[in-house]
């Protein structure tokens, strides 16, 4: 009995569960994943070590694009693979006869032999030692213990002798670097793999860090972008002249149709039309009426008002596309306020408006004193969704403006990721969205509490 | 002065007519009730009365002025809804005072109004509550302070009490009637509570089907009803019908039930000659027999089925020649299940339907 | 008792009522005041009445007006942009524009927009997209908006709030973030990645309808079934499921409208697989004015029939907002 409370109990849970897995998938991770890309630089910073080895301690980390110089250079195995390395060297394990005629093994590096045969698959079998170069060169070749210069001296080979060739070791060369501008700082060994070394051999920069830090580089990018600015401005100008003209004809398509005038089912499934609408649609359609030989114009020109058409969208008239722009998001988004306000009136009681009547209140005098007040709710809720849906408006713009002339927050974030192929000044600008949407969101949350808290009870 | 005069108002919707062809005066200062079962368009001869819903035809006047399409709100009326209709927003003190603020009149005389009408129902300290914290009660007398401040001279109230819960109801029931009896209004007060009707009405007007039954002061209701119907609504139990045969012989009239012969009191007997037909109903009421335990002149027998005892009566449901009876006898009366009793019908407690038109016979 | 009233007599007290009602103050009898009335039957009763319900229907007829006004602003640039998808091309490139549109008629506009390229695939893959957002939303939100009717269980609010915040909030910009972890998913520019990305973005709202419509069953129809030997879920199958299914269809329909409409994330998500909202889109710039209002046709058109069948259940999503 007990097993089957508890099983009872767990039922909601589990039907629960799809959904919140899903949301969580798609909403939460996708909203860390965007605040990581923000802020957080993947390849900022190169640590370099003590010793020419990955196992060696850390002695400094060197920002990204730092300038270097390069003290030393040496060759070790490499240990990871998959990344693709600037600058390897190879070693072949040889034997061969010596000088001396006895038969020596060991390594030499790639350069030092003259690969003679290799096998179908491309491995070299036999080689012989290339002739060293200039007259103070010692014509021997050394033949180390290991694939490394440092290690013991095995044996020597003469110049051209023909030697066989057992192994290969593809190594990798580390740089002593140090900061060029900062010779105090302590040098470090750093993969070529990292780094840009400049052709002289004794400068470079750091190519691209391995350790991730906390960066306010891409918001700062946003923010010096120069489209952000105008982008901004439009955002907040759009909104600030839409959703006071968004109130006011919600308004009157819910008093509308809370009236209940006959044809009423008909004229909410007109109104509500536009719900299921994107702007890009809404952008074409107020094109249609704003484009040079749109309705507008041709409307304009019929009743003799204008000579020839006038262009409205371009970019000396910024003023009539965001106009546009405006009346376009009017069309569009005004039903959804109708849905959540008619909602809100459905639960004021037909009494309640039916006492105030009686009492005298005209027609005004009630939607004033009794439906304002009782919707204040519904309100508080459209325009926090209004404005935060408002955000994330940029085809209009596109369909309107070609997105160069105006645009918006939601568009740059877009041309960041689409055009610019920044994902993280794009993530910046979505972050950026979200970050004014709380923020609209606690500002009607707490204005409208404060208000009813300031009236005199 | 406010008389309300209804001439012939009829108000359909769609099809249903639910107000047909009705009239009604109600005097200055009356307080009648509009009583009917649910669905008798009580509710809607209100509501036109009060121009919520306006009449189709026919004319309603106040004060001898044709209000029959004027907006409630120049009506010069008050009202209290069964729901109470308080604005959930506003303080009670916004809330009485939110009609004469409508009616732009000036501030020092709604705040005395507010505070008379606070005090009538005892809610001076409740003047600067917001009503969401209310109980039933409380909501209910500011619905009534609110309706009372307007100081109007029609005062309009739709089942009031239906909302309290019976004990309240029962108290509050008082207390209007206290308070009205000091209201210089004409009220009219719909109910489907017979017993508050016939407790606080002037007159009591049964509504059924759209129409009006009867208007009466209510022992008439009660005691005269004009037809089977308002005699079957009005009462707890409601009158007892017994279907009968009518003998006329030549010099007298005697009608049979169950094989027991009644002789109609001498008045009324000419008019039950003068019907068409053999068919009658006898009308009873339960209160109205009288129960002997053994035969006595004129008493017919019947066999007890239940007995319930309701402290300070007993409610019997007899048989009789195959009619059920409610029977009410004093406590003191002996009486078991299955028992034999003896019912006498007092000639002057009879009241005669004619089964054609349901009427009462009234001399 | 109107015999005695004369019309002539009663005219000017009928027209002030005031006046009447002052009058009769003192003379407190019902006789009286019947004088001042004509009666009932008289023409100027019903002249009067006439003129008196015309004026209370003042209000209605400017309610009339106004709607009116309101379903113009919404559908005349809609029928503008349909007449200009449906007639030649050079109507559409001439001005000034004839303002009885639709003439001449003709499939020219729509014959070149259907047959450029990409447009009968991206048709095709909006379909699919807004097809499997359907079937994933429904089926999500099913169990998840029965255990919010249904159930109380600790939580409950919670998770009801974070639907109602999810919703409110623009997530659509987090197409971006997306876009990267499809990348290295190696899932990008794939329509069920995006489909995916539009069932998160239907879902709320889904799950907010779906219970609400479970909630307008009464529980007590399950109980009963179950007290008449149906189990949990047989109950659930012969009595909730065919009250519900219109419900659940209009859910399933906002989705899929939801997703035909969708741009940002269409664009972002995809990139030869474009739907036919990213592919209007991308097109904008170098594209004739006939295809972008012949796409425009399409891009309106499953709104325009679904929101008959869906308006119905509009108010569910808001219902329960402000509570």
């Amino acid at each position: 009995m007990k097993v089957r409370t508890w099983r009872r109990r767990l039922v909601p849970y589990l039907l629960i569960a799809p959904a919140i897995v899903y949301l969580a998938m798609f909403f939460a991770y996708p909203m860390y994943q965007g605040l990581v890309l923000a802020i957080y630089d993947d390849d900022a910073v190169l640590p370099v070590r003590s010793e020419p080895t990955l196992d060696a301690s850390e002695v400094s980390k060197i920002p990204q694009g730092t300038a270097l110089r390069i003290l030393d250079r040496r060759s070790q195995a490499m240990i990871e693979d998959g990344e693709a390395a600037l600058l390897t060297e190879q070693w072949f394990r040889v034997s061969g006869s010596a000088a001396v005629g006895t038969s020596v093994n060991g390594w030499v590096p790639e350069a030092r032999i003259r690969v003679r045969e290799s096998d179908a698959a491309g491995n070299p079998l036999t080689g012989t030692v290339r002739p060293k170069l200039g007259q103070s060169a010692d014509p021997l070749t050394d033949v180390h213990a290991e694939p490394d210069e440092s290690s013991s001296v095995v044996g020597r080979l003469e110049q051209r002798v023909s030697v066989s060739i057992a192994e290969v070791a593809v190594l990798e060369v580390w740089f002593l670097v140090q900061p060029a501008e900062d010779p105090d700082e302590i040098a470090g060994w750093a993969p070529s793999r990292y780094l840009q070394v400049f052709e002289d051999g004794e400068r470079g920069r750091v190519h691209r860090g391995t350790a991730g830090e906390f960066t306010s580089a891409f918001i700062e990018r946003m923010i010096d972008d120069r489209f952000f600015e105008p982008a901004l401005r439009n955002t907040l100008l759009i909104m600030a002249m839409l959703i006071p003209l968004q109130l006011v004809l919600a308004l009157a398509m819910a008093l509308v149709i809370h009236a209940r005038i006959r044809f009423s089912s008909g004229f909410l499934y007109v109104f509500a039309l536009p719900i299921g609408m994107s702007d890009l649609a809404a952008g074409i359609l107020f094109f249609s009426i704003f484009t040079g030989n749109g309705l507008l114009n041709s409307i304009l020109d019929g009743l003799g008002l204008i000579d020839g058409p006038f262009a409205f969208l371009t970019a000396e008239t910024t003023g009539w596309i965001l106009f546009a722009i405006v009346l376009a998001e009017l069309w569009r988004a005004t039903s959804i306020v109708m849905v959540i306000l008619v909602a809100g009136l459905q639960a004021i009681p037909d009494e309640t408006l039916e006492a105030a009547e009686l009492f005298g209140a005209s027609y005004w005098q009630r939607v004033r004193h009794i439906m304002l007040p009782l919707l204040k709710p519904s309100i508080q809720v459209a325009l926090i969704l209004r404005t935060i849906l408002a955000l994330q408006v940029f085809a209009v713009v596109i369909a309107l403006s070609g997105g160069d002339v105006v645009t918006v927050l939601a568009h740059e974030s877009f041309r960041q990721y689409f055009e610019l192929r920044n994902d993280n000044v794009a993530s910046a600008y979505a972050l950026f969205i979200l970050l004014l949407s709380i923020t609209s969101a606690v500002f009607y949350l707490r204005s409208v509490r404060s208000e009813s808290e300031v009236r005199p009870t | 002065m406010a008389e309300i005069r209804i001439e012939r108002v009829t108000k359909s919707f769609g099809d249903k007519a639910a107000v047909r062809d009705t009239s009604l005066t109600i005097a200055d200062r009356e307080f009648l009730v509009l009583l009917g079962p649910s669905g008798c368009g009580k509710t809607t001869l209100l509501r036109a009365i009060a121009g919520l819903g306006m009449a189709d035809s026919g004319r309603i006047t106040i004060g001898g002025r044709d209000v029959t399409y004027l907006p409630p709100g120049r009506r010069q009326i008050s009202m209290v809804f069964q729901s109470y209709a308080i604005f959930p927003h506003m303080t009670v003190r916004d809330n009485i005072g939110f009609g004469l603020r409508m009616n732009k009149v000036d501030k020092s005389e709604i705040s005395r109004r507010v505070n008379s009408a606070a005090e009538l129902l005892h809610i001076e300290d409740l003047l600067d509550r917001r009503p969401s914290a209310m109980s039933g009660g409380q909501r209910q007398r500011v619905a009534v302070a609110r309706a009372l401040a307007m100081e109007a001279k029609v005062l309009l109230m739709d089942e009031p009490l239906s909302n309290l819960d019976a004990l309240l109801r029962l108290e509050m029931r008082a207390e209007l009637k206290r308070l009205l009896a000091d209201v210089d209004a004409t009220t009219v007060y719909v109910t489907h509570d017979q017993i508050e009707a016939l407790s606080m009405g002037d007159r009591v007007a049964v509504m059924r089907d759209g129409e009006i039954q009867q208007c009466d002061v209510p022992h008439k209701v009660y005691e005269a009803p004009s037809n089977r119907f308002v005699g079957g609504f009005i009462g707890n139990p409601p009158m007892n019908f017994l279907d009968g045969m009518i003998r006329r012989n030549t010099d007298d009239v005697v009608v049979t039930v169950a094989h027991h012969e009644f002789s109609p009191a001498a008045q009324i007997a000419p008019l039950i000659r003068a019907l068409n037909g053999d068919r009658i109903t006898l009308g009873i009421r339960a209160e109205n027999m009288e129960t002997l335990t053994a035969p006595g002149p004129d008493t017919v027998p019947v066999s007890v089925e239940v007995v319930e005892p309701l402290g300070a009566q007993n409610l019997l449901t007899v048989e009789v020649g195959g009619h059920r009876l409610k029977v009410s006898t004093h406590p003191s009366l002996p009486v078991a299940a299955k028992d034999e009793l003896h019912i006498r019908f007092p000639a002057d407690q009879i009241r005669w339907i004619d089964p054609a038109n349901d009427m009462v016979l009234y001399t | 008792m109107n015999s005695t009233a004369s019309p002539t007599a009663a005219s000017p007290t009928a027209a002030s009522p005031g006046l009447a009602s002052g009058a009769a103050a003192n003379v407190n009898t019902a006789a009286d005041t019947a004088l001042v009335l004509p009666p009932l039957d008289s023409p100027e009763v019903a002249e009067m009445h006439q003129r008196m319900r015309r004026r209370a229907g003042r209000g209605r007829r400017l309610t009339y007006v106004v709607a009116a006004l309101i379903a113009a602003w919404i559908l005349v640039p809609i029928y503008f942009v349909f007449s200009m998808a449906f007639t030649t091309q050079e109507t559409v490139r001439s001005y000034p524009k004839n303002f009885l549109p639709f003439i001449p008629f003709s499939t020219d506009t729509m014959r070149f927009f259907l047959e450029s390229e990409g447009v009968l695939r991206g048709l095709w893959n909006s379909i699919v997209v807004a097809l499997i957002t359907l079937v994933l939303s429904t089926l999500i939100s099913i169990p998840a908006g029965y255990a919010i009717a249904r159930y109380l269980f600790r939580g409950r609010d919670l998770f009801r709030l974070s639907v109602l915040a999810v919703r409110a909030f623009p997530i659509v910009v987090l197409s971006i973030p997306l876009a990267v972890l499809f990348l290295r998913a190696g899932v990008f520019d794939s329509l069920y990645s995006l489909a995916l990305m539009h069932t998160a973005l239907a879902l709320p709202t889904s799950i907010l309808v779906v219970s609400s419509v479970f909630a307008s069953v009464p529980y007590e129809l399950e109980e009963a079934g179950q007290v008449f030997g149906a189990t949990p879920f047989q109950s659930f199958r012969h009595i909730v499921v065919p009250l519900v299914i219109p419900g659940i269809a209009a859910s399933g329909l906002f989705s899929f409208v939801l997703s035909w409409n969708e741009v940002f994330a269409a664009a972002v998500l995809t990139l030869d697989n474009r739907t036919l909202p990213a592919l209007v889109l991308a097109s904008l710039a170098n594209s004739p004015d006939a295809f972008q209002f012949a796409g425009s046709f399409f891009l309106m058109i499953p709104s325009i029939v679904f929101m008959f069948f869906i308006r119905r259940y509009l108010f569910n999503m808001w219902g329960q907002v402000t509570k």
